[in-house]
């Protein structure tokens, strides 16, 4: 067997090991690609990110659901630990941390539970807030963790306002410039994300993420 | 029956749990009761509703044993609130059959139907969607002028007397003001005891309990939407409104279908919770209707139409609750094109149909996206009342029924979903009548349902 | 006037400010107005403010905070401004005098004039905490006294044997407090008394949920929506009081008050912050009626020694003739006391209390402990007794120079004496079925009336 045939063997082993959802198997197939020699940061961008994209349109589809998604996202952070041991500190790309969450006085959670689901299977480190959050709250989490990006949801017309409030609170406290502001939800528009500053929009999961990525210059 | 200060008890008392916990615990449990009790996947072979008459009963057993063995997740304290198998079936057997709601010459009778039943619906033509202030009275006057209403929900906006609807004390007084509207909109109507649910501006208990008023305001026969929340979730603000609600006499309505590719998992997980919600919405918020059924993310952000197996999926939960529950059950309808398109109305007519024979009665047919002022017009509610009747007339059964909605699947098939217009676009509100090319569109899609074997009297 | 809408938009929109920001400021912004306008004890030392220009500058000066400083909401971290119209419209709006209560149980409640000669309104009870089983009997006997006017509700711990713990208990409560408000004064013979709510906390959901028109609360029927400590109020507050205005109920502030040492700083500031906070309470959340005055901090927690400190008594009479002179307030004073009730150092500092209402321009509020116990912070005694002293002083014909006096004298028996508490449970020293201290407390009561009767005021 050819290196390039091994190093394939073992770069689908973790990937079907995160298809899987089999946290165990992904740590053993990542130990066997650093102990194989594979370069860890091809694993991570091939298997783990790849599993990624074949995760998402299985949802799409409707052969995967929400919990999947979640232990998927525990493998993959499993396995991302392994491979990340193995890359020099100098070269490892700290992940992108989202927090996420509804807005205040606002209790739906579905939509914003896949848009964190896609952003944690898409390797991002996410911290969701859960429901009814108030603007003070994102913003201390977003400094705690070092966020890239604030994702707000709202599905009631009347706490949108509370997004804009996020924005505004950031501004007063000087750290609007530090954390992109991406928001999404039932009675969201293009519109209401320019009028607010909010920094994009999505009008689903799919291309909340995208936007995301964009955002942050992440192919 | 338990109380409801016996369940904000245990809210406070419970073990202790962190929510992402809960919600992969209850993916495996429902996973477990799937194959408990073998609820099957809807394949290609699979009638278009169901038609196997033991599923439902093991069905019930699953969502029984979901509240018994896993219990309700209270988010405000995160503590789980533990039923014991008495107090589940205790409120199953306890819950009332029929709800009076309304006054005076409008009251009217809320009551469970029999799957394949033939008496007519209920019906709420609307709203649960966003109008502008300055068209509220009027739009409620034309939804209550519909005679077989029987209730009527409020509406969202997002201004009040000039004012921007932020912070908790605007919330409240547009919560007021909602109902006054609404209250003038049925007065205007000629049904001054016609029942008003309250939609929440916002949910906030202080926003929702605002609005009680005997004189101005809710009072009893009217009613609140106080919902159950996903992954068999409550919460305090809604418990403390159900707690006021009961104390004044209104009636409570719950949001209380599942929804495939959630931490239910399939469409076999969505049934299980589909039963276990309305349960929940009973024992926790004494509400007695519900929406009932099975949704798909997809249904609510509008990006594509539901078809299978959300339907086979939401027959079964149906007919579950219909045959082992006192579960008064109201069919959500949300098409995911908008008003004044034929789409909206194909797929109005499409789950009317199937509402009538699994044995639902009908709630407002709004878009599954409303835009403000663009959610729905009376058109859609009175098309579905038609629709209703046609196939009440029709004598359709849960066969017959699923060959016409197969049919009626092709015409959707493939179709994407349209944003439709604003009522003012499609509908003259001053002489309560569609706009000439809505009223052309209505008649055409009646002369496509009519092609595929449904005749309108 | 301003709106209640617009005050909300306000406090939403409003310029940011972190809170201790906010304290500080409002620290140096009374010490200026201090100078600015000469709040100062005068040298000769009275006990009540007998320089009517120095109540008009400490009105001026209250003005001028308002407007210059705004009112801090602390819900939103945002300051509410006004304008120098806005404020004097908004105050001009205020009623000298309105109706509380329904049928015959009607009470007129009005603004009083400075040594005021007339039969005053009284609110005899609560307030304070009383379990479950008792609560019907209490409000029966408060409500039997016959100058009550109204009472305000109670507090209580448990409700149907269950622990009062989370909104949803806490919203149940509040409904029960409502009903036996109710119960208790139809039972004694007053249907239509009106009641005033007594938050069981301060969530709106639990200050809202009450509202009930043939159970619960009427709109002839009051809420206590009080500003807080420096100026600051809340979106809780201001959500009911939005409620409640379209209602129709009343609403009364029980914090029109400057405390001494507090961030309003000395007895200048003090005076400023209770006259802003009575105004605030008016212009923020409608309040009608207020109770207040000037304590100092440390006076007011003390536990070893009962204050009679004429200076804060001089600083609460130039609270009271600013609102007087320039506003259409309703004022109750502030009349608890160190000491639990049935013992005669109660009553003493009950009578201590007494003599600055009238002469204040003052109705008659609710006596109870400071330190509120269960069970035992009030009876109707003291109620009454607060309310006989009062009207003495007004049969007398007192003025602010007698009434010095004589309260210069009570505060002599008073002086170097700690609180007392010798009760743990009203039924240990009044007999509540049949509405009359027990023989020790009666006994008391007659020894320290005619102690008061030695100093010179007459009783009837």
């Amino acid at each position: 067997m050819t290196n390039e045939e091994t190093k394939k063997i073992a770069l689908d082993s973790l990937k079907d090991a995160i298809l899987n959802y089999d946290t165990e198997e992904a740590q053993k197939a990542a130990q066997a690609i650093v102990d194989q020699g594979v370069d860890p940061k091809v694993a991570i961008n091939e298997a783990v990110l790849g599993a990624s994209t074949t995760l998402h349109e299985r949802f799409e589809r409707g052969e995967c659901f929400i919990p999947h998604l979640v232990m998927a996202g525990d493998a993959m952070e499993a396995a991302g630990k392994v491979l990340e041991s193995a890359i020099p500190k100098e070269q490892i790309t700290s992940k992108k941390v989202v927090v996420i969450g509804t807005v205040e006085a606002d209790l739906h959670s579905v939509g914003k539970n896949i848009v964190a689901m896609f952003f944690r299977s898409g390797g991002f480190e996410v911290h969701d807030m859960g429901v009814n959050v108030k603007a003070g709250s994102f913003i201390s989490k977003a400094v705690d963790t070092n966020a890239d990006i604030i994702a707000l949801s709202s599905l009631l017309t009347t706490t949108r306002p509370y997004m804009r409030e996020v924005i505004e609170e950031m501004e007063s406290v000087g750290v609007r410039d530090k954390f992109k502001v991406i928001v999404g939800g039932g009675p969201i528009t293009p519109e209401w994300a320019e009028e607010i500053g909010a920094d994009g929009y999505g009008t689903d999961a799919y291309e909340g993420i995208e936007v995301a990525k964009k955002l942050l210059g992440i192919s | 029956m338990i109380s409801l200060l016996d369940i904000a008890e245990r809210t406070q008392k419970g073990r202790k749990m962190p929510e992402d916990a809960w919600n992969m615990s209850l993916f495996r449990k429902i996973s477990e009761l799937v194959k408990r009790y073998e609820i099957p996947n809807y394949t290609k072979d699979t009638p278009f509703l169901n038609l196997d008459d033991d599923l439902p009963e093991r069905a019930f057993h699953a969502g029984v044993d979901l509240l018994v063995e896993h219990g309700v997740y209270c988010i405000t304290t995160g503590r789980v609130v533990e039923l014991s198998r008495d107090e589940v079936l205790g409120v199953v057997r306890e819950s009332p059959k029929e709800i009076l709601v309304g006054t005076g010459k409008d009251a009217r009778v809320m009551k469970q139907r029999k799957v394949e039943g033939k008496e007519p619906l209920n019906f709420c033509p609307g709203h649960h969607t966003p109008f502008t202030q300055d068209l509220a009275p009027i739009v409620v006057k034309n939804f209550a002028q519909i005679p077989r209403t029987d209730f009527i929900e409020g509406f969202n906006f997002t201004e009040v007397d000039g004012h921007e609807i932020f912070g908790a004390p605007i919330e409240a007084y547009a919560s007021r003001r909602q109902v006054s509207w609404m209250r003038e909109g049925v007065r205007k109507a000629g049904r001054p005891g016609l029942s008003i649910v309250l939609y929440p501006i916002t949910t906030r208990a202080e926003v929702l309990t605002a609005a009680i008023d005997p004189v101005d305001g809710l009072r009893s026969g009217d009613g609140i939407l106080t919902s159950v929340l996903p992954d068999e979730k409550i919460e305090h603000d809604l418990l403390a409104t159900a707690i006021a609600g009961e104390d004044c006499g209104l009636w409570r309505i719950s949001g209380s279908f599942s929804m495939v590719g959630g931490f239910c998992g399939g469409a076999d997980g969505a049934i299980v919770e589909g039963i276990a919600k309305p349960l929940t919405a009973m024992i926790c918020y004494r509400a007695f209707v519900n929406y009932t059924g099975v949704e798909n993310v997809s249904t609510v952000s509008a990006l594509s139409i539901p078809l299978q197996p959300l339907n086979w999926a939401r027959s079964v939960v149906n007919q579950t609750l219909n045959r082992f529950t006192n579960t008064i059950c109201m069919a959500w309808i949300i098409p995911t094109s908008g008003p004044g398109t034929e789409s909206n109305l194909l797929e109005v007519a499409f789950r009317t149909i199937e509402a009538t024979i699994n044995g639902a009665n009908l709630y407002a047919p709004r878009h599954s996206r409303a835009r403000m002022n663009a959610g729905q017009t009376p058109v859609e509610a009175e098309f579905m009342v038609e629709v209703s009747d046609a196939t009440l007339a029709a004598g359709l059964d849960r066969q017959r029924g699923g060959e016409l909605l197969s049919r009626l699947t092709q015409k959707l098939e493939g179709r994407q979903p349209e944003p439709g217009f604003t009522i003012q676009e499609c509908y003259d509100l001053v002489n309560h009548r569609p706009s000439p090319d809505y009223e052309r569109i209505h008649q055409q899609v009646k002369e496509q349902l009519t092609e595929l074997g449904l005749v309108f009297p | 006037m301003i709106s209640l809408l617009d005050i909300a938009d306000r406090a939403q929109k409003g310029p940011k400010m972190d809170e201790n920001v906010w304290n500080m400021g409002l620290f140096r912004k009374m010490n200026e107005l201090t100078e600015k306008y000469h709040l100062h004890y005068p040298k000769d030392n009275p006990v009540f403010n007998c320089d009517n220009a120095l109540a008009d500058r400490a009105f001026m000066a209250a003005v001028d905070f308002l407007i210059e400083t705004g009112i801090y909401c602390i819900s939103t971290g945002r300051v509410i401004q006004l304008t120098r119209n806005e404020v004097l419209n908004t105050i001009k709006g205020m009623p000298k005098q309105f109706a509380v209560g329904e049928g015959k149980d009607v009470r007129i409640l009005k603004q009083r004039r400075i040594e005021e000669k007339e039969e005053l309104n009284h609110c005899p009870g609560h307030h304070a905490p009383f379990t479950e089983e008792l609560a019907p009997l209490i409000i029966k006997s408060f409500a039997e006294i016959p100058s009550a006017d109204y009472l305000e509700g109670i507090n209580f711990s448990e409700v149907d044997g269950r622990e009062i713990f989370g909104l949803p208990l806490e919203v149940y409560a509040g409904k029960r407090e409502a009903s036996w408000l109710r119960q208790g004064v139809a039972k004694a013979g007053r249907p239509g008394m009106a009641v005033a709510y007594y938050p069981i906390n301060t969530r709106a959901a639990v200050m809202i949920a009450p509202i009930a028109r043939e159970v619960g609360l009427r709109p002839s029927d009051g809420i206590l929506l009080s500003v807080l400590p420096d100026v600051k109020v809340e979106q809780d507050y201001l959500t009911t009081a939005i409620v409640w205005e379209e209602y129709g109920g009343f609403k009364l502030n029980g914090n029109g008050s400057g405390f001494v040492g507090g961030f309003c700083g000395g007895l200048g500031g003090a005076i400023i912050e209770a006259i802003v906070a009575t105004l605030t309470g008016w212009i923020v959340y409608r309040d009608i009626l207020c109770w207040g005055g000037v304590l100092s901090s440390s006076a007011f927690a003390s536990t070893k020694e009962i204050p009679t400190n004429p200076t804060d008594v001089w600083a609460a009479s130039v609270w009271a003739q600013a609102l007087h002179r320039h506003t259409n307030y309703i004022i109750f004073m502030a009349t608890g006391s160190h000491s639990g009730p049935g013992c005669e150092t109660q009553l003493l500092e009950l009578a201590f209390r007494a003599i600055s209402i009238p002469i204040n321009g003052s109705n008659v509020h609710i006596s109870r402990q400071f330190r509120a116990r269960m069970n035992a912070s009030q009876s109707p005694l003291d109620a009454e007794w607060l309310y006989e002293v009062s009207t003495a002083v007004m049969k007398a014909g007192l003025d602010r120079h007698s009434a010095g006096d004589l309260l210069l004298k009570i505060g002599e028996k008073l002086k170097g004496k700690a609180p007392e508490a010798p009760y743990h449970d009203i039924r240990e020293f009044y007999d509540l079925v049949h509405h009359k201290p027990l023989p020790n407390y009666e006994k008391a009561y007659l020894k320290v009336k005619e102690e008061i009767s030695t100093l010179g005021l007459i009783f009837d």
